[in-house]
């Protein structure tokens, strides 16, 4: 059963010579309880991949799913919705709120929805990520890696299908990349949810159940079971291909 | 002028760059300075256009009369317009047809006739005068001009000025009533222009022959207003005055023709114009501070979200002056544009004014319109001001940037809720409050109420920071619970700057607060008027000439006679006004039978007797008494326009002023100084057992001969007293709609600005799952929640400076203070809906926001 999917992803941005082929005809499913990464150098479509899987950004041609919706016939108000229903997203930073507190920003999405929250579930996330005693804190007073930590809560608050994170650790030290990571794992394997995560960061990579590789908009690889020196290993093949001229013309970055 | 060099060029190339950047930041600091500019300029090239156009209009339908020959001695009542004179012997046209060096001689009646048009109602009146004259045969002498059939010859033949005519649908032969006020028929004979135009502005004018004119308008036959002369050609104005000085009898003057017309020209330019010119430029003032507050805003704000900008270019070696002087230069370009660009606006809103104003019966007198230096350098150099005043702290600020900002997170938020700044606030609007109320209370002191009015002001602007956070915080309150998230973001967003949120409101609040001000002052002035009625009116109804102003024509004397005989009536009492100095100052008098007063008007307690006032006694209420410190028996010396000086014995002196004056005299003692007879109102009381209805009826029934007056009850009375009130009101919240405009572009430019600084915040709620609704609600809710503090703010220190304006202006203390809640509560509506109406576009905008690209946004 996968969480989410996508089918003949395609997504160009730009037109005439400034075209774009973002995503170059991926498919790939996303399979539920599992922590997958989605690894590729800089420009490979992968922060693409995963904004489309999620339903902030639209394809070109193909088809994303999440669970048995098909996300393309879907308006704005239909996306919104599961979006706040059915997913959660953790950024590379900017996580949360400035004016709501720890509390606040973790019920948003579910306070935005004027759903009730599972108020033994919130607080055994709480628990889990550690900042029992920060609840009344804003964002402002808490250091990167606690922000982190409580973007996490933030999306698995809702128990949604699928917590896509996009790069969680990029502006982090190792130490407190390595507890978010650490949780994401926990909520995988512990609590039973699905995560997809974009890095670029091998370590990172090594925490998932399964690594899929993306290069030039297309799915080049899957590993499963990996580490980071595998995940390394497998890296430095693509940069030697590009050198050797294999690759497709230096790209525009589509993505931070 | 040369190309600016080295370091300045540089810093002004960066504005300029800035400036294309970001136009849509400074489109509502161009707005508002247009706007205000605008109103400004269109006001002065009005003026201006009017001025020249009266002074062209009375220069060339005086240019005949070379010598005006008038009593000496003028009586002017404080608040009223012309001063009165006593009419002149027309015996002297003979002596004056001698003096050498005299071409024409006329006498020249002026009185008030209230033209009554073909449906029954009074042709003008609302205002502007309606005049009544003899017809001067000599064209030279006549300001007026026949346009149309002929002059008046015999009795009940009148002229009357196109204007007049057109909107009383009358023509030549129809026949009508004139009200001197004592009613006239007359038939139309011929049409009249003055000037060239339909009319002397609003005003109405009617022709009569001499014997008509003496007989109606003058006290006596053989009296005339003033005598006009004409000069042989070759004579100066000068020298034919001096010689027309040398036969004239004591106690009258000559002066020149051009120094009458100049006298004349006063009246309406001076008086009508300069009051017209300054309440609009007041509103332009108004207008401009509230756009003050707004542009201050923007610069603050933009100069806030640039603070790493500026940083790097103080990294990169820019001086500070050189930042400073970027920002201003910025400034000083869009308020160049914006003044340049509402001068022009302006000069088109009196072009399209001079073309309107005939299309709605307003005879703006042709000519070119004028746009001297003053009416361009004024709006312009005043826009500058605006623009590059409101900068300057912006700017400084800016300058002051460290280089090392460039390397740290921007923290936006300096908290304006200090200790220091509640602590100067609290002190100031203590000091404030407590002078207006030192000021108003017991003997006005206006000076010292207007300097705490100031201060409470400033004090206001001081704390609005400090009060903004617990305003937001309870006024958000009840938003929380019943919008859920998103009403709580709303007021936490509104809450997270509080010196932008007050700084917001507060060009709001200078709005609401005018508007509040004027609406308690208005509503004052009618409780006072209702009270004074209430108090002092104790009759069944009361008959009053309909119009007010210089226009009102008065009521004829023998309708109070012809009322007082119905059956149904008890008392009929008719109340006239006179004029004499009392001390050397104008006072005005009431001519009225002083025991059948007391009938129907209640005087309060008197001490002494009204009956057997006679000849040369007088009653005087207890405030002019005390004044003067007169007791029954006192002597006093009243001084008419006729030059005449009587001693008068204080007979009674009563309490309540009100309806009846400070002075009572009786006809008779007041009959030799008379002018133009006429009652302002007849006072009714029925006999006991008639119905008021059938009281009433009969009372209109015998009035219809004498022109149709208006029969009111006490209420209604009251009511129309009034009425004047709320036609001043609709004018100024008119004037004020611009200042509350400009104070909501203000709010709308700063949530643009907030919403800009907030795009990841915006996009990252999205991705979590707000929907677009939800969004705009939120942004719309926060503006509300700014309009509320800002209205609720000005509706406090407006209801606070009503109170300080109706005690300091009112010395007798006899005046009563209203809170109008119900126009107060619409002045608060009107606030929230603004809010709405302003966040509109912000909120639109922010929902538009490209989810992906806001989350990645810097």
């Amino acid at each position: 059963m996968t969480a989410a999917r996508v089918v003949d992803a395609v997504k160009t941005y730009g037109t005439g010579d400034a075209r774009v082929r973002a995503l170059d005809g991926v498919t790939v499913g996303f399979p539920g309880g599992r922590f997958t990464a989605i690894m590729g150098p800089s420009g490979s479509g992968k922060s693409t991949l995963m904004h489309c899987a999620a339903g902030l950004d639209t394809l070109t041609s193909g088809t994303a799913w999440i669970g048995d919706t098909e996300l393309g016939a879907l308006g704005d108000r239909q996306l919104t919705l599961l979006r706040r229903q059915r997913v959660g997203f953790v950024f590379q930073s900017f996580n949360l709120l400035p004016t709501l507190t720890v509390a606040e920003n973790i019920t948003l999405p579910q306070d935005l929805a004027g759903t009730g929250t599972d108020r033994e579930w919130v607080d055994a996330l709480i628990d889990v990520v550690g900042l029992g005693d920060r609840l009344r804190h804003r964002p402002s007073e808490l250091s990167g890696g606690q922000q982190q930590r409580v973007a996490v809560a933030r999306a698995l608050a809702g128990r949604p299908e699928v917590v896509f994170a996009d790069e969680p650790t990029g502006n982090l030290d190792s130490r407190s990349g390595e507890e978010v990571l650490r949780l994401l794992g926990r909520a995988v394997h512990d609590m039973g949810r699905t995560v997809v995560m974009v890095t670029h960061d091998p370590v990172a990579a090594a925490h998932a159940d399964e690594v899929v590789f993306l290069a030039d908009g297309r799915l080049v690889d899957t590993m499963a079971d990996p580490t980071a020196e595998k995940v390394l290993d497998r890296m430095k093949a693509f940069d030697s291909s590009r050198d050797t001229g294999r690759g497709t013309a230096p790209r525009q970055r589509v993505t931070s | 002028m040369s190309a600016p060099t080295g370091p300045a060029r540089a810093s002004l190339r960066l504005s300029l760059s800035s400036l294309r950047a970001h136009k849509r930041r400074f489109a509502g600091t161009f707005l508002a300075v247009f706007l205000g500019v605008a109103f400004l300029a269109g006001t002065m090239v009005m003026g201006d256009t009017l001025r020249a156009s009266f002074d062209t209009l009375f220069a060339n339908a005086n240019s005949g009369t070379a010598v005006v020959v008038r009593s000496a001695d003028v009586v002017t009542v404080p608040g009223e317009g012309q001063g009165t004179r006593e009419p002149v012997d027309t015996a002297l046209v003979t002596r004056l047809r001698s003096v050498p060096g005299v071409a024409a001689v006329a006498p020249a009646i002026e009185g008030a006739g209230q033209l009554v048009g073909r449906d029954g109602e009074p042709v003008g009146g609302q205002g502007p005068p309606t005049l009544a004259g003899n017809w001067i045969d000599d064209a030279g002498l006549n300001p007026y001009v026949l346009a149309e059939g002929r002059a008046p010859r015999t009795s009940g033949e009148a002229v009357v000025n196109r204007a007049a005519a057109e909107k009383g649908g009358l023509g030549l032969g129809d026949t009508t009533v004139l009200r001197t006020p004592d009613p006239l028929r007359v038939t139309i004979v011929g049409l009249v222009t003055f000037g060239g135009e339909d009319g002397m502005g609003q005003s109405t004018f009617t022709g009569l022959t001499r014997a008509d004119a003496e007989r109606r308008l003058m006290p006596a036959p053989g009296r005339a207003s003033t005598i006009k002369v004409r000069a042989d050609s070759g004579v100066g104005q000068e020298e034919l005055a001096r010689r027309v000085a040398g036969v004239v009898p004591h106690g009258v003057e000559a002066v020149t023709g051009q120094q009458a017309a100049d006298e004349n020209l006063d009246q309406v330019s001076g008086r009508f114009l300069s009051l017209f010119t300054t309440l609009l430029t007041v509103f332009a003032g108004i207008a401009l501070l509230v756009a003050t507050f707004s542009i201050h805003n923007t610069f603050a704000i933009v100069v806030a979200q640039r603070t790493r900008e500026n940083a790097l270019l103080r990294a990169l070696g820019a001086s500070r002056r050189q930042v400073l002087g970027s920002t201003l230069a910025e400034a000083v370009a869009v308020g160049l544009a914006a003044s340049a660009a509402g001068l022009l606006g302006g000069i088109g809103i009196a072009a399209g004014l001079q073309a309107l104003f005939p299309a709605v019966g307003f005879p703006f007198p042709e000519g070119e319109l004028v746009v001297g230096a003053t009416a361009m350098a004024v709006p312009l150099g005043v826009g500058l001001l605006v623009c590059a005043g409101s900068a300057v702290l912006p700017a400084v600020r800016a300058g002051r940037t460290a280089p090392l900002a460039a390397l740290r997170e921007t923290a936006v938020d300096h908290s304006g809720a200090s200790r220091g700044r509640a602590l100067l606030g609290a002190v100031l609007a203590a000091a404030g409050a407590a002078a207006t109320v030192a000021g108003a209370a017991g003997t006005p002191q206006v000076w010292l109420t207007s300097a705490g009015a100031a201060l409470v002001v400033v004090a206001f602007v001081v704390l609005g920071p400090v009060a903004s956070s617990y305003a937001v915080r309870v006024l958000g309150a009840p938003l929380a619970r019943l919008r859920g998230v998103t009403g709580a973001l709303a007021r936490r967003n509104a809450l997270r700057s509080p010196k932008r949120t007050a700084a917001t409101a507060t060009a709001l609040m200078i709005g609401v607060a005018v508007v509040s001000l004027f609406t308690v002052f208005g509503a004052s002035l009618k409780a006072t008027m209702d009270r004074t009625v209430d108090r002092s009116f104790a009759g069944d109804v009361a008959v009053t000439a309909s119009g007010f102003g210089a226009g009102a024509g008065g009521l004829s004397p023998k309708l109070a006679p012809a009322v007082g005989r119905l059956p149904e009536v008890a008392t009929a009492v008719g109340l006239g006004k006179g004029v004499a100095e009392v001390d050397g100052g104008g006072r005005q008098l009431t001519v009225t039978d002083p025991v059948a007063l007391t009938r129907v008007l209640d005087l309060g307690a008197v001490d002494g007797s009204l009956s057997g006032l006679g000849r040369d006694g007088i009653a005087v209420s207890r405030q002019e008494a005390d004044k003067h410190h007169w007791a029954p028996g006192s002597t006093m010396v009243l001084a008419f326009a006729d030059g005449a000086r009587r001693r008068f014995t204080v007979r009674a002196v009563y309490q309540e002023a009100g309806l009846g004056g400070d002075y009572i005299v009786t006809r008779t003692a007041w009959e030799p100084h008379k002018v133009q007879d006429s009652d302002a109102l007849v006072a009714v009381a029925f006999k006991d057992g008639v119905a008021p209805d059938d009281g009433r009826a009969a009372v209109q029934e015998a009035a219809r001969g004498y022109g149709n007056p208006e029969v009111q009850t006490r209420q209604e009375y009251a009511e129309s007293a009034a009425s004047g009130v709320d036609i001043m009101l609709t004018l100024v919240y008119a004037l004020l709609a611009l200042a509350v405009l400009i104070a909501l572009l203000g709010i709308a430019n700063t949530l643009t600005l907030s919403v800009h600084e907030r795009t990841r915040e915006l996009g990252l709620l999205r991705a979590v799952g707000q929907t677009r609704s939800q969004l705009r609600s939120m942004v719309r809710w926060e503006s509300v929640l700014v309009a509320a503090f800002g209205t609720a703010g000005g509706l406090a220190l407006g209801a606070f400076l009503g109170w300080a304006l109706v005690k300091a202006s009112d010395s007798a203390g006899t005046s009563a203070f209203a809170v109008p809640p119900g126009r107060l509560a619409v002045v608060l509506l009107v606030g929230l809906v603004a809010g709405v109406l302003a966040g509109w576009r912000p909120a639109r905008r922010a929902a538009r926001l490209d989810v992906l690209r806001a989350i990645a946004a810097e």
